[in-house]
């Protein structure tokens, strides 16, 4: 498995063989296929941070996550989806970047 | 490293977010063209109603094409929420000019994918988009043909209800 990239938290990696990827959670590995990644990605990406700092908009701090179709269930707090945020961001990055390099 | 993402997807990511983005603003379109169909029928101007619905599904066509094509390309489309839809109007001749406007906006946006689309060498995209280029400029002419009979035929009762039926004739 490839590691793609590695943040405080949590890391990504590409598996050529299984042709899927892992998101590494600190508890738990979750396989992904890239549409499952793109789901969270997506999903990841909606989480309005400032809202979090807006006891109004979001009392109590934290994300509830579902992944792969409700298989799994992640409650995040913010330096967490921080940390994912940037996980996401920088993973898709290095998978540009492969496109590029591979022939 | 394998090129899994190429192997699984045939458009570049961020160009499938743009095209996301762009399903969300058609849809918003179609639902804009409705309240405007709304307030036309209710203030006697059915030919001018009957317009705004046509519109309203082409818009929705749009979508479902572009929708479509992210799907089939292996990218992932997502259904858009539509919300602060228009319902006030103080005219029909105001009405044709926020039409005009919104699809201004609509055709920007397009470019915008397309610069995005040349950036990363994405062909099929730009490819794909490129229909959407040529009936941007006939909805944008569409709708400059019809104020141009707001110019010159005025805007009081009379004026109104001939502007209707010449927009029943396909102006």
């Amino acid at each position: 498995m490839n590691l793609l990239y590695k943040t405080y938290y949590y890391s990504s990696y590409q598996c050529d063989q299984g042709r899927c990827f892992y998101v590494d959670f600190g508890h738990k590995r979750v396989k992904l296929s890239f549409c499952q990644l793109l789901a969270l990605r997506q999903k990841v990406h909606n989480i309005d941070i400032s809202s979090h700092f807006d006891k109004d908009l979001n009392y109590s701090g934290i994300e509830i996550l579902t992944l792969c179709n409700r298989e799994h269930l992640f409650v995040f707090d913010t330096l967490q989806i921080i940390d994912l945020k940037q996980l996401l961001k920088a993973t898709f990055g290095i998978l540009e970047l492969n496109s590029l390099v591979v022939p | 490293m394998k090129d899994i993402v190429r192997q699984k997807i045939g458009i570049n990511v961020d160009v499938m977010d743009l095209l996301n983005e762009q399903i969300a603003k058609e849809a918003h379109s179609a639902a804009a063209y409705l309240a405007m169909a709304s307030w036309c029928d209710h203030n006697g101007l059915v030919y001018s109603a009957d317009f705004f619905y046509k519109q309203s599904n082409e818009e929705r066509e749009h979508m479902l094409k572009i929708f479509k094509f992210i799907n089939e390309n292996g990218g992932t489309a997502y259904s858009p929420e539509v919300s602060n839809i228009n319902h006030e109007f103080n005219s029909l001749q105001e009405i044709f000019e926020t039409a005009l406007d919104q699809e201004i906006q609509i055709s920007k946006s397009i470019h915008n994918i397309v610069t995005k689309c040349r950036k990363v060498m994405d062909y099929g995209t730009e490819n794909f988009l490129q229909w959407f280029i040529q009936e941007q400029m006939e909805e944008e002419n569409q709708f400059r043909r019809i104020l141009e009979m707001f110019d010159l035929m005025g805007t009081d009762g009379l004026a109104l209800k001939l502007i209707d039926e010449r927009i029943k004739h396909g102006e």
